[in-house]
Protein backbone atom coordinates (compact mmCIF):
# COMPACT_ATOMS: atom_id res chain seq x y z
CA UNK A 1 0.00 0.00 0.00
CA UNK A 2 1.60 3.51 -0.96
CA UNK A 3 0.58 7.04 0.67
CA UNK A 4 -0.27 9.99 -1.74
CA UNK A 5 2.61 11.82 -0.47
CA UNK A 6 1.63 14.71 -2.85
CA UNK A 7 -1.46 15.60 -0.89
CA UNK A 8 0.32 15.73 2.77
CA UNK A 9 1.44 19.53 2.85
CA UNK A 10 -1.94 20.79 0.97
CA UNK A 11 -4.77 22.37 2.69
CA UNK A 12 -7.49 20.02 3.84
CA UNK A 13 -11.23 21.15 4.55
CA UNK A 14 -10.77 21.65 7.83
CA UNK A 15 -7.66 23.75 7.72
CA UNK A 16 -9.79 25.80 5.11
CA UNK A 17 -12.41 26.23 7.19
CA UNK A 18 -10.27 27.22 10.36
CA UNK A 19 -8.63 30.35 7.94
CA UNK A 20 -12.25 31.68 7.12
CA UNK A 21 -13.62 31.67 10.57
CA UNK A 22 -9.85 33.37 11.65
CA UNK A 23 -10.40 35.99 8.67
CA UNK A 24 -14.38 36.58 10.17
CA UNK A 25 -12.78 37.25 13.73
CA UNK A 26 -10.36 39.54 12.14
CA UNK A 27 -12.31 41.72 10.23
CA UNK A 28 -14.80 41.80 13.79
CA UNK A 29 -12.54 43.14 15.63
CA UNK A 30 -10.81 45.57 12.85
CA UNK A 31 -14.54 46.83 12.92
CA UNK A 32 -14.63 47.16 16.46
CA UNK A 33 -11.91 49.21 16.66
CA UNK A 34 -13.05 51.48 13.57
CA UNK A 35 -16.13 51.72 15.81
CA UNK A 36 -13.69 53.23 18.86
CA UNK A 37 -12.49 55.61 16.85
CA UNK A 38 -15.14 56.91 15.11
CA UNK A 39 -16.80 58.80 17.58
CA UNK A 40 -13.54 60.91 18.15
CA UNK A 41 -13.03 61.60 14.98
CA UNK A 42 -16.34 62.53 14.29
CA UNK A 43 -16.02 64.93 17.68
CA UNK A 44 -12.84 66.75 16.70
CA UNK A 45 -14.18 67.29 13.38
CA UNK A 46 -17.16 68.60 13.43
CA UNK A 47 -16.07 70.77 16.53
CA UNK A 48 -12.82 72.10 13.83
CA UNK A 49 -15.41 72.30 10.99
CA UNK A 50 -18.06 74.63 13.24
CA UNK A 51 -16.44 76.27 15.99
CA UNK A 52 -13.06 76.65 13.94
CA UNK A 53 -14.17 79.85 12.47
CA UNK A 54 -14.62 81.78 15.90
CA UNK A 55 -11.43 80.88 17.51
CA UNK A 56 -9.32 83.76 17.62
CA UNK A 57 -6.78 85.78 19.98
CA UNK A 58 -9.97 88.17 20.73
CA UNK A 59 -11.96 84.98 21.32
CA UNK A 60 -9.79 83.30 24.06
CA UNK A 61 -8.76 87.04 25.09
CA UNK A 62 -12.08 89.17 25.93
CA UNK A 63 -14.88 88.29 28.36
CA UNK A 64 -18.01 88.00 26.74
CA UNK A 65 -20.31 91.11 25.93
CA UNK A 66 -24.01 91.48 24.92
CA UNK A 67 -25.90 88.91 27.00
CA UNK A 68 -22.99 86.43 26.09
CA UNK A 69 -24.28 86.44 22.57
CA UNK A 70 -21.01 87.55 21.02
CA UNK A 71 -17.39 88.69 22.62
CA UNK A 72 -14.97 85.99 23.85
CA UNK A 73 -14.42 83.23 27.09
CA UNK A 74 -11.58 84.92 28.83
CA UNK A 75 -13.32 84.41 32.53
CA UNK A 76 -14.25 81.28 31.45
CA UNK A 77 -10.87 79.92 30.67
CA UNK A 78 -9.11 81.29 33.51
CA UNK A 79 -11.84 80.16 35.59
CA UNK A 80 -11.48 76.53 34.53
CA UNK A 81 -7.48 76.86 34.59
CA UNK A 82 -8.15 78.12 38.05
CA UNK A 83 -10.53 75.35 39.19
CA UNK A 84 -8.50 72.73 37.49
CA UNK A 85 -5.23 73.69 39.34
CA UNK A 86 -6.65 74.18 42.83
CA UNK A 87 -8.47 70.53 42.77
CA UNK A 88 -5.14 68.94 41.83
CA UNK A 89 -3.41 71.24 44.60
CA UNK A 90 -5.76 69.48 46.66
CA UNK A 91 -6.34 66.12 45.58
CA UNK A 92 -3.22 64.98 44.36
CA UNK A 93 -0.90 65.29 48.12
CA UNK A 94 -3.64 63.49 49.81
CA UNK A 95 -4.51 60.81 47.58
CA UNK A 96 -0.80 60.32 46.37
CA UNK A 97 -0.12 59.75 50.39
CA UNK A 98 -3.18 57.69 50.72
CA UNK A 99 -1.88 55.47 48.24
CA UNK A 100 1.69 55.04 49.47
CA UNK A 101 0.07 54.34 52.74
CA UNK A 102 -2.20 51.67 51.58
CA UNK A 103 0.26 49.97 49.26
CA UNK A 104 3.43 50.27 51.60
CA UNK A 105 2.27 50.51 55.23
CA UNK A 106 -1.63 48.55 55.30
CA UNK A 107 -1.35 45.31 56.18
CA UNK A 108 -3.81 42.99 54.14
CA UNK A 109 -6.53 43.25 57.13
CA UNK A 110 -10.33 43.64 57.02
CA UNK A 111 -10.08 47.63 57.97
CA UNK A 112 -7.79 47.99 54.75
CA UNK A 113 -10.18 45.81 52.21
CA UNK A 114 -13.37 48.32 53.95
CA UNK A 115 -10.91 51.40 52.92
CA UNK A 116 -10.19 49.84 49.44
CA UNK A 117 -13.85 49.25 48.69
CA UNK A 118 -15.14 52.83 50.25
CA UNK A 119 -12.43 54.46 47.49
CA UNK A 120 -14.14 52.21 44.91
CA UNK A 121 -17.66 53.09 45.62
CA UNK A 122 -16.49 56.75 46.20
CA UNK A 123 -15.15 56.51 42.43
CA UNK A 124 -19.10 54.93 41.36
CA UNK A 125 -20.33 58.04 43.06
CA UNK A 126 -22.02 60.45 40.16
CA UNK A 127 -21.49 63.95 40.07
CA UNK A 128 -24.38 65.75 40.52
CA UNK A 129 -24.52 63.64 43.76
CA UNK A 130 -20.69 64.98 44.64
CA UNK A 131 -22.33 68.67 43.87
CA UNK A 132 -24.94 68.18 45.84
CA UNK A 133 -22.55 66.91 48.95
CA UNK A 134 -20.22 69.93 48.08
CA UNK A 135 -22.66 72.15 48.62
CA UNK A 136 -24.01 71.01 51.51
CA UNK A 137 -20.82 70.31 53.50
CA UNK A 138 -18.15 72.70 51.59
CA UNK A 139 -20.39 75.83 50.63
CA UNK A 140 -22.98 75.90 53.44
CA UNK A 141 -21.30 73.82 56.93
CA UNK A 142 -17.61 74.78 56.33
CA UNK A 143 -19.29 78.51 55.10
CA UNK A 144 -16.84 78.73 51.99
CA UNK A 145 -19.98 80.19 49.98
CA UNK A 146 -20.04 79.42 46.23
CA UNK A 147 -16.30 80.03 45.65
CA UNK A 148 -13.50 78.63 43.25
CA UNK A 149 -12.28 76.91 46.85
CA UNK A 150 -15.75 75.06 47.44
CA UNK A 151 -16.08 74.26 43.93
CA UNK A 152 -12.39 72.37 44.17
CA UNK A 153 -12.78 71.00 46.74
CA UNK A 154 -15.94 69.18 45.36
CA UNK A 155 -13.76 68.15 42.19
CA UNK A 156 -10.79 66.82 44.26
CA UNK A 157 -13.10 64.84 46.68
CA UNK A 158 -14.74 63.62 43.34
CA UNK A 159 -11.03 63.03 41.45
CA UNK A 160 -9.08 61.77 44.54
CA UNK A 161 -10.40 57.97 44.30
CA UNK A 162 -8.84 57.95 40.65
CA UNK A 163 -5.61 59.53 41.92
CA UNK A 164 -5.46 56.59 44.40
CA UNK A 165 -6.53 53.67 42.45
CA UNK A 166 -3.95 54.96 39.71
CA UNK A 167 -1.06 55.25 42.13
CA UNK A 168 -1.35 52.30 44.12
CA UNK A 169 -1.12 50.53 40.91
CA UNK A 170 1.65 51.78 40.02
CA UNK A 171 3.08 51.36 43.06
CA UNK A 172 2.36 48.24 43.13
CA UNK A 173 4.33 47.60 39.62
CA UNK A 174 7.71 47.86 41.42
CA UNK A 175 8.60 44.73 41.85
CA UNK A 176 8.47 42.99 45.03
CA UNK A 177 12.13 41.76 44.86
CA UNK A 178 13.57 45.66 44.94
CA UNK A 179 11.60 46.26 48.25
CA UNK A 180 13.35 43.30 49.77
CA UNK A 181 16.75 44.06 48.90
CA UNK A 182 16.38 47.28 50.68
CA UNK A 183 14.74 45.74 53.74
CA UNK A 184 17.42 43.38 53.71
CA UNK A 185 20.01 45.90 54.10
CA UNK A 186 18.29 47.39 56.79
CA UNK A 187 16.64 50.09 55.03
CA UNK A 188 13.23 51.76 56.92
CA UNK A 189 10.01 51.37 54.63
CA UNK A 190 10.20 54.95 53.92
CA UNK A 191 13.84 54.70 53.24
CA UNK A 192 12.96 52.03 50.77
CA UNK A 193 9.75 54.20 49.28
CA UNK A 194 12.02 57.21 48.73
CA UNK A 195 15.13 55.75 47.38
CA UNK A 196 13.12 52.83 45.52
CA UNK A 197 9.51 52.45 45.35
CA UNK A 198 8.62 56.54 43.95
CA UNK A 199 11.20 56.67 41.47
CA UNK A 200 10.06 53.75 40.01
CA UNK A 201 6.56 54.84 40.12
CA UNK A 202 6.63 58.24 39.30
CA UNK A 203 6.00 58.06 35.64
CA UNK A 204 2.77 55.51 36.45
CA UNK A 205 1.38 58.16 38.85
CA UNK A 206 1.33 61.34 36.93
CA UNK A 207 -0.33 59.23 34.50
CA UNK A 208 -3.09 58.94 36.93
CA UNK A 209 -2.77 62.78 37.18
CA UNK A 210 -2.75 63.47 33.44
CA UNK A 211 -6.65 61.36 33.78
CA UNK A 212 -7.55 63.81 36.55
CA UNK A 213 -6.95 66.75 34.69
CA UNK A 214 -9.55 65.97 31.56
CA UNK A 215 -12.19 64.89 33.67
CA UNK A 216 -11.54 68.06 36.24
CA UNK A 217 -12.02 70.49 33.18
CA UNK A 218 -14.56 68.81 31.98
CA UNK A 219 -17.12 68.70 35.09
CA UNK A 220 -20.12 70.62 35.23
CA UNK A 221 -23.05 69.14 37.71
CA UNK A 222 -19.67 69.19 40.83
CA UNK A 223 -19.06 73.22 39.78
CA UNK A 224 -22.78 74.64 39.22
CA UNK A 225 -23.78 74.92 42.65
CA UNK A 226 -20.85 74.98 44.86
CA UNK A 227 -18.52 77.82 42.79
CA UNK A 228 -19.01 78.64 39.12
CA UNK A 229 -21.71 81.18 37.64
CA UNK A 230 -23.35 82.14 34.44
CA UNK A 231 -21.76 85.12 34.14
CA UNK A 232 -19.21 87.62 35.41
CA UNK A 233 -17.00 89.83 33.62
CA UNK A 234 -14.47 89.99 36.69
CA UNK A 235 -11.93 87.35 36.46
CA UNK A 236 -11.07 85.71 39.70
CA UNK A 237 -8.78 86.95 42.33
CA UNK A 238 -8.89 84.34 45.02
CA UNK A 239 -10.17 81.27 45.88
CA UNK A 240 -13.13 82.78 47.16
CA UNK A 241 -13.97 84.62 44.76
CA UNK A 242 -16.66 82.85 42.28
CA UNK A 243 -16.21 82.35 38.80
CA UNK A 244 -17.04 81.16 35.15
CA UNK A 245 -15.95 77.86 34.04
CA UNK A 246 -15.48 76.33 30.43
CA UNK A 247 -17.57 73.57 31.29
CA UNK A 248 -20.74 75.36 32.56
CA UNK A 249 -20.23 77.79 30.12
CA UNK A 250 -20.95 75.77 27.19
CA UNK A 251 -23.70 74.19 28.78
CA UNK A 252 -25.39 78.19 28.99
CA UNK A 253 -24.07 78.99 25.79
CA UNK A 254 -25.74 75.89 24.07
CA UNK A 255 -29.00 75.86 25.66
CA UNK A 256 -29.91 79.15 27.42
CA UNK A 257 -28.91 81.84 25.12
CA UNK A 258 -31.21 83.02 22.72
CA UNK A 259 -30.49 84.50 19.20
CA UNK A 260 -26.75 83.09 19.70
CA UNK A 261 -24.46 82.52 16.68
CA UNK A 262 -24.82 78.40 16.08
CA UNK A 263 -21.05 78.41 15.86
CA UNK A 264 -19.57 80.01 19.20
CA UNK A 265 -21.15 76.63 21.61
CA UNK A 266 -18.77 74.38 18.84
CA UNK A 267 -16.37 77.14 19.61
CA UNK A 268 -16.25 77.11 23.03
CA UNK A 269 -15.99 73.20 23.24
CA UNK A 270 -13.05 73.60 21.51
CA UNK A 271 -11.56 75.93 23.38
CA UNK A 272 -12.38 72.82 26.41
CA UNK A 273 -10.99 70.61 24.79
CA UNK A 274 -8.07 72.54 23.37
CA UNK A 275 -7.28 73.38 27.32
CA UNK A 276 -6.96 69.53 28.61
CA UNK A 277 -4.95 68.78 25.43
CA UNK A 278 -2.61 71.47 26.14
CA UNK A 279 -2.25 70.76 30.08
CA UNK A 280 -2.32 66.91 29.19
CA UNK A 281 0.43 67.67 27.08
CA UNK A 282 2.01 69.32 29.63
CA UNK A 283 2.03 66.51 31.85
CA UNK A 284 3.35 64.17 29.56
CA UNK A 285 6.20 66.64 28.73
CA UNK A 286 6.69 66.93 32.31
CA UNK A 287 6.96 62.77 32.43
CA UNK A 288 9.25 62.04 29.95
CA UNK A 289 11.41 65.06 31.06
CA UNK A 290 11.80 63.03 34.49
CA UNK A 291 12.10 59.14 32.53
CA UNK A 292 15.15 60.85 30.90
CA UNK A 293 16.30 62.78 34.23
CA UNK A 294 16.13 58.97 36.23
CA UNK A 295 19.74 57.77 36.16
CA UNK A 296 18.61 54.65 35.27
CA UNK B 1 38.43 22.80 44.22
CA UNK B 2 38.58 21.62 47.52
CA UNK B 3 36.95 21.38 51.45
CA UNK B 4 39.13 22.98 53.88
CA UNK B 5 41.81 21.37 55.79
CA UNK B 6 40.59 19.10 58.72
CA UNK B 7 42.85 21.13 60.86
CA UNK B 8 41.04 24.65 60.33
CA UNK B 9 37.94 22.32 61.54
CA UNK B 10 40.00 21.07 64.49
CA UNK B 11 41.57 24.27 65.65
CA UNK B 12 40.80 25.10 69.90
CA UNK B 13 37.98 26.88 71.77
CA UNK B 14 35.79 27.10 68.47
CA UNK B 15 34.23 30.40 67.92
CA UNK B 16 30.64 30.40 67.22
CA UNK B 17 29.05 33.14 64.72
CA UNK B 18 25.44 31.38 65.14
CA UNK B 19 24.41 29.86 68.36
CA UNK B 20 20.83 28.83 68.64
CA UNK B 21 19.17 27.03 70.83
CA UNK B 22 15.88 25.31 70.75
CA UNK B 23 14.31 26.86 67.78
CA UNK B 24 10.58 26.07 67.15
CA UNK B 25 9.24 28.21 64.56
CA UNK B 26 5.50 28.03 63.19
CA UNK B 27 3.52 29.47 60.12
CA UNK B 28 0.27 29.78 61.77
CA UNK B 29 -0.29 26.37 63.11
CA UNK B 30 2.10 24.94 60.55
CA UNK B 31 4.97 24.05 62.51
CA UNK B 32 8.17 24.84 60.21
CA UNK B 33 11.11 23.85 62.64
CA UNK B 34 11.74 21.50 65.52
CA UNK B 35 13.97 22.35 69.03
CA UNK B 36 16.94 23.50 65.85
CA UNK B 37 19.97 23.66 68.01
CA UNK B 38 22.45 24.92 65.75
CA UNK B 39 26.17 26.07 65.84
CA UNK B 40 27.89 28.03 63.42
CA UNK B 41 31.74 28.11 63.36
CA UNK B 42 33.00 31.99 62.82
CA UNK B 43 34.90 32.38 59.67
CA UNK B 44 33.63 28.91 57.90
CA UNK B 45 31.30 28.37 55.10
CA UNK B 46 28.58 26.30 56.20
CA UNK B 47 25.97 24.50 53.95
CA UNK B 48 22.58 23.65 54.61
CA UNK B 49 21.08 20.78 52.63
CA UNK B 50 17.92 18.62 52.57
CA UNK B 51 14.93 17.81 50.41
CA UNK B 52 12.13 20.96 49.75
CA UNK B 53 10.14 22.22 53.06
CA UNK B 54 12.87 20.71 54.62
CA UNK B 55 12.73 24.23 56.73
CA UNK B 56 16.26 24.80 55.83
CA UNK B 57 15.55 28.44 54.31
CA UNK B 58 13.31 29.30 57.14
CA UNK B 59 16.19 28.83 59.44
CA UNK B 60 18.28 31.10 57.21
CA UNK B 61 15.61 33.64 57.50
CA UNK B 62 15.46 33.69 60.60
CA UNK B 63 19.29 34.58 61.29
CA UNK B 64 18.10 38.37 60.20
CA UNK B 65 14.58 38.22 61.35
CA UNK B 66 13.44 38.42 57.80
CA UNK B 67 10.88 35.82 58.20
CA UNK B 68 8.60 37.97 60.59
CA UNK B 69 7.63 40.26 57.66
CA UNK B 70 4.88 37.21 57.17
CA UNK B 71 2.31 38.17 60.47
CA UNK B 72 1.85 34.63 60.85
CA UNK B 73 4.85 33.82 62.01
CA UNK B 74 5.48 32.62 65.62
CA UNK B 75 9.09 32.34 66.95
CA UNK B 76 10.66 30.67 70.09
CA UNK B 77 13.84 29.77 71.07
CA UNK B 78 17.13 32.08 70.68
CA UNK B 79 19.33 32.61 67.74
CA UNK B 80 23.01 34.22 69.43
CA UNK B 81 24.50 36.39 66.72
CA UNK B 82 28.02 37.05 67.99
CA UNK B 83 26.62 35.87 71.21
CA UNK B 84 24.15 38.59 71.38
CA UNK B 85 20.10 36.96 70.88
CA UNK B 86 19.19 38.31 68.02
CA UNK B 87 15.28 37.90 69.71
CA UNK B 88 15.71 40.30 72.35
CA UNK B 89 13.15 42.84 72.49
CA UNK B 90 15.90 45.47 73.03
CA UNK B 91 17.65 44.73 69.46
CA UNK B 92 17.28 46.77 66.77
CA UNK B 93 16.11 45.18 63.72
CA UNK B 94 17.94 47.86 61.27
CA UNK B 95 21.34 46.87 63.14
CA UNK B 96 20.28 42.99 62.54
CA UNK B 97 20.05 43.15 58.67
CA UNK B 98 23.33 45.18 58.87
CA UNK B 99 25.34 42.82 60.86
CA UNK B 100 23.74 39.88 58.57
CA UNK B 101 23.45 40.29 55.23
CA UNK B 102 21.20 38.14 52.78
CA UNK B 103 21.78 36.85 48.82
CA UNK B 104 19.09 35.71 47.46
CA UNK B 105 18.01 33.04 44.88
CA UNK B 106 17.53 35.41 42.19
CA UNK B 107 19.81 38.74 42.13
CA UNK B 108 18.00 41.17 43.18
CA UNK B 109 20.43 44.62 42.43
CA UNK B 110 18.25 47.62 42.84
CA UNK B 111 17.79 49.53 39.36
CA UNK B 112 19.97 52.42 39.93
CA UNK B 113 23.98 51.90 38.90
CA UNK B 114 25.97 50.04 39.79
CA UNK B 115 28.27 52.10 42.08
CA UNK B 116 24.68 53.40 43.41
CA UNK B 117 24.48 49.83 44.45
CA UNK B 118 27.22 49.80 46.30
CA UNK B 119 26.90 52.15 48.11
CA UNK B 120 23.51 52.12 49.04
CA UNK B 121 23.70 50.28 52.04
CA UNK B 122 26.90 52.64 53.22
CA UNK B 123 24.48 55.76 52.68
CA UNK B 124 21.79 53.90 54.91
CA UNK B 125 23.88 53.28 57.62
CA UNK B 126 27.04 55.55 57.22
CA UNK B 127 25.50 58.28 59.40
CA UNK B 128 24.84 56.10 62.16
CA UNK B 129 28.17 55.62 63.70
CA UNK B 130 29.31 51.60 64.44
CA UNK B 131 31.16 49.64 62.50
CA UNK B 132 31.46 50.46 58.53
CA UNK B 133 33.70 51.18 55.61
CA UNK B 134 35.48 54.76 56.60
CA UNK B 135 36.72 55.26 53.30
CA UNK B 136 35.63 57.58 50.66
CA UNK B 137 32.71 56.56 47.86
CA UNK B 138 35.36 55.67 45.36
CA UNK B 139 37.20 53.82 47.76
CA UNK B 140 34.24 51.66 48.87
CA UNK B 141 33.27 50.36 45.26
CA UNK B 142 36.48 49.97 44.50
CA UNK B 143 37.53 48.06 47.32
CA UNK B 144 34.03 46.21 47.25
CA UNK B 145 34.08 45.38 43.95
CA UNK B 146 37.66 43.90 43.43
CA UNK B 147 36.78 41.74 46.91
CA UNK B 148 34.23 40.49 44.85
CA UNK B 149 35.90 39.87 41.54
CA UNK B 150 34.16 42.37 39.58
CA UNK B 151 36.30 45.21 40.00
CA UNK B 152 38.17 44.88 36.43
CA UNK B 153 35.33 43.55 34.69
CA UNK B 154 32.85 46.74 35.39
CA UNK B 155 35.50 49.40 36.38
CA UNK B 156 34.86 51.42 33.27
CA UNK B 157 30.91 51.34 33.01
CA UNK B 158 30.03 51.75 37.11
CA UNK B 159 27.46 54.95 36.16
CA UNK B 160 25.52 51.88 34.16
CA UNK B 161 22.27 50.19 35.39
CA UNK B 162 23.31 47.23 37.42
CA UNK B 163 20.39 45.51 36.21
CA UNK B 164 22.08 45.16 32.42
CA UNK B 165 24.91 42.96 33.97
CA UNK B 166 24.64 39.33 33.38
CA UNK B 167 23.24 37.23 36.47
CA UNK B 168 26.47 35.99 37.68
CA UNK B 169 27.70 39.64 38.04
CA UNK B 170 24.39 40.51 39.61
CA UNK B 171 24.88 37.82 41.93
CA UNK B 172 28.18 39.18 42.54
CA UNK B 173 26.97 42.69 43.17
CA UNK B 174 24.55 41.93 45.47
CA UNK B 175 27.11 40.17 47.80
CA UNK B 176 29.78 43.64 46.97
CA UNK B 177 26.89 45.46 48.28
CA UNK B 178 26.40 44.15 51.52
CA UNK B 179 30.31 44.52 52.23
CA UNK B 180 30.70 48.23 52.96
CA UNK B 181 28.80 48.08 56.37
CA UNK B 182 30.80 44.72 57.46
CA UNK B 183 28.40 42.73 58.41
CA UNK B 184 29.68 39.64 60.39
CA UNK B 185 27.51 37.32 58.36
CA UNK B 186 26.65 36.46 55.17
CA UNK B 187 23.21 34.00 54.58
CA UNK B 188 23.06 32.99 51.17
CA UNK B 189 19.60 31.09 49.99
CA UNK B 190 20.64 28.73 47.02
CA UNK B 191 22.87 32.05 45.52
CA UNK B 192 23.72 29.85 42.40
CA UNK B 193 20.56 28.43 41.21
CA UNK B 194 19.58 31.32 38.48
CA UNK B 195 23.26 30.78 37.51
CA UNK B 196 24.98 28.47 34.62
CA UNK B 197 28.02 26.20 35.71
CA UNK B 198 30.47 28.78 34.86
CA UNK B 199 28.29 31.55 37.05
CA UNK B 200 28.02 29.10 39.59
CA UNK B 201 32.06 28.39 40.08
CA UNK B 202 32.61 31.77 39.62
CA UNK B 203 30.78 32.47 42.75
CA UNK B 204 31.61 29.05 44.75
CA UNK B 205 35.30 30.63 44.06
CA UNK B 206 34.28 34.24 45.85
CA UNK B 207 32.81 31.90 48.48
CA UNK B 208 36.31 30.72 49.26
CA UNK B 209 38.18 34.15 48.80
CA UNK B 210 35.48 35.75 51.63
CA UNK B 211 35.78 32.71 53.77
CA UNK B 212 37.97 33.78 57.14
CA UNK B 213 36.78 37.17 56.70
CA UNK B 214 33.22 36.65 57.10
CA UNK B 215 31.17 34.01 57.99
CA UNK B 216 28.48 32.14 55.75
CA UNK B 217 25.82 30.17 55.76
CA UNK B 218 24.73 28.77 52.37
CA UNK B 219 21.42 26.99 51.63
CA UNK B 220 21.91 24.59 48.57
CA UNK B 221 19.98 22.53 46.39
CA UNK B 222 22.81 21.00 44.64
CA UNK B 223 24.64 18.29 46.98
CA UNK B 224 27.98 18.58 44.70
CA UNK B 225 28.00 22.03 45.74
CA UNK B 226 27.42 21.55 49.25
CA UNK B 227 30.73 18.82 48.67
CA UNK B 228 33.34 21.39 46.96
CA UNK B 229 31.95 24.67 48.79
CA UNK B 230 31.74 24.05 52.37
CA UNK B 231 33.53 23.27 55.81
CA UNK B 232 30.71 22.53 57.57
CA UNK B 233 27.30 20.49 56.12
CA UNK B 234 23.31 20.84 58.04
CA UNK B 235 21.11 18.10 56.32
CA UNK B 236 17.72 18.85 57.89
CA UNK B 237 14.54 16.58 57.09
CA UNK B 238 11.21 17.75 58.54
CA UNK B 239 11.89 21.02 60.51
CA UNK B 240 14.61 19.19 62.14
CA UNK B 241 18.32 18.91 62.27
CA UNK B 242 19.44 15.35 61.31
CA UNK B 243 22.83 15.82 61.27
CA UNK B 244 25.50 18.47 61.64
CA UNK B 245 29.19 17.66 60.64
CA UNK B 246 32.27 18.24 59.07
CA UNK B 247 31.25 18.48 54.95
CA UNK B 248 34.32 15.79 53.84
CA UNK B 249 32.90 13.25 57.04
CA UNK B 250 29.04 13.88 56.02
CA UNK B 251 29.22 12.68 52.76
CA UNK B 252 32.02 10.10 53.34
CA UNK B 253 30.19 8.37 56.41
CA UNK B 254 27.04 9.89 57.40
CA UNK B 255 26.04 8.58 60.55
CA UNK B 256 22.60 8.78 59.82
CA UNK B 257 20.70 6.14 57.08
CA UNK B 258 18.40 9.04 56.06
CA UNK B 259 21.56 11.70 55.11
CA UNK B 260 23.00 8.54 53.80
CA UNK B 261 20.00 8.11 51.59
CA UNK B 262 19.55 11.89 50.64
CA UNK B 263 22.84 11.98 49.70
CA UNK B 264 22.85 8.92 47.36
CA UNK B 265 19.69 10.54 45.93
CA UNK B 266 17.22 7.98 46.99
CA UNK B 267 14.89 10.81 47.89
CA UNK B 268 15.15 14.57 47.38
Amino acid sequence: MTTDNSVMFQASSLNRRNEKVQGLYRILFGLMTLMLVTPVLLILGTLVAKGGGVISWEFLFTPPTDGMRTGGVLPALIGTVWLVMTALLLSVPIGIFAAIYLSEYAGDNWFTRTINLAIINLAGVPSIVHALFGLGAFVLFFGFGTSILAASLTLAVMTMPVVIVSTRESLQAVPQAFREACWNMGATRWQTIRRVVLPNSVTGILTGVILEVSRTAGETAPIMFTGAVFFTPFLPQSVLDQTMALSLHLFVAATQVPGIAEEVPYGIALVLIGLVLTMNSASIAFRMWLRGKKKW
Amino acid sequence: MTAAPAAALLQPAPEYAIDTKKLNLWYGTFQALYDVDLRIRQGMITSMIGPSGCGKSTYLRSVNRINERLGYVRIEGSIDVMGQNIYDPGVELIQVRKQVGMVFQRPNPLPISIRDNILFSHRLHAKGGGDVHQGTPDEIVEESLRTVLLWDKVKDRLKRKATELSLEEQQKLCIARLLPVKPKLLLMDEPCSALDPKGTEAVEELLWELRGQYTILIVTHNMAQARRASDECIFMLMGKVVEHAPTEEMFVTPTHKETSDYIEGRYG
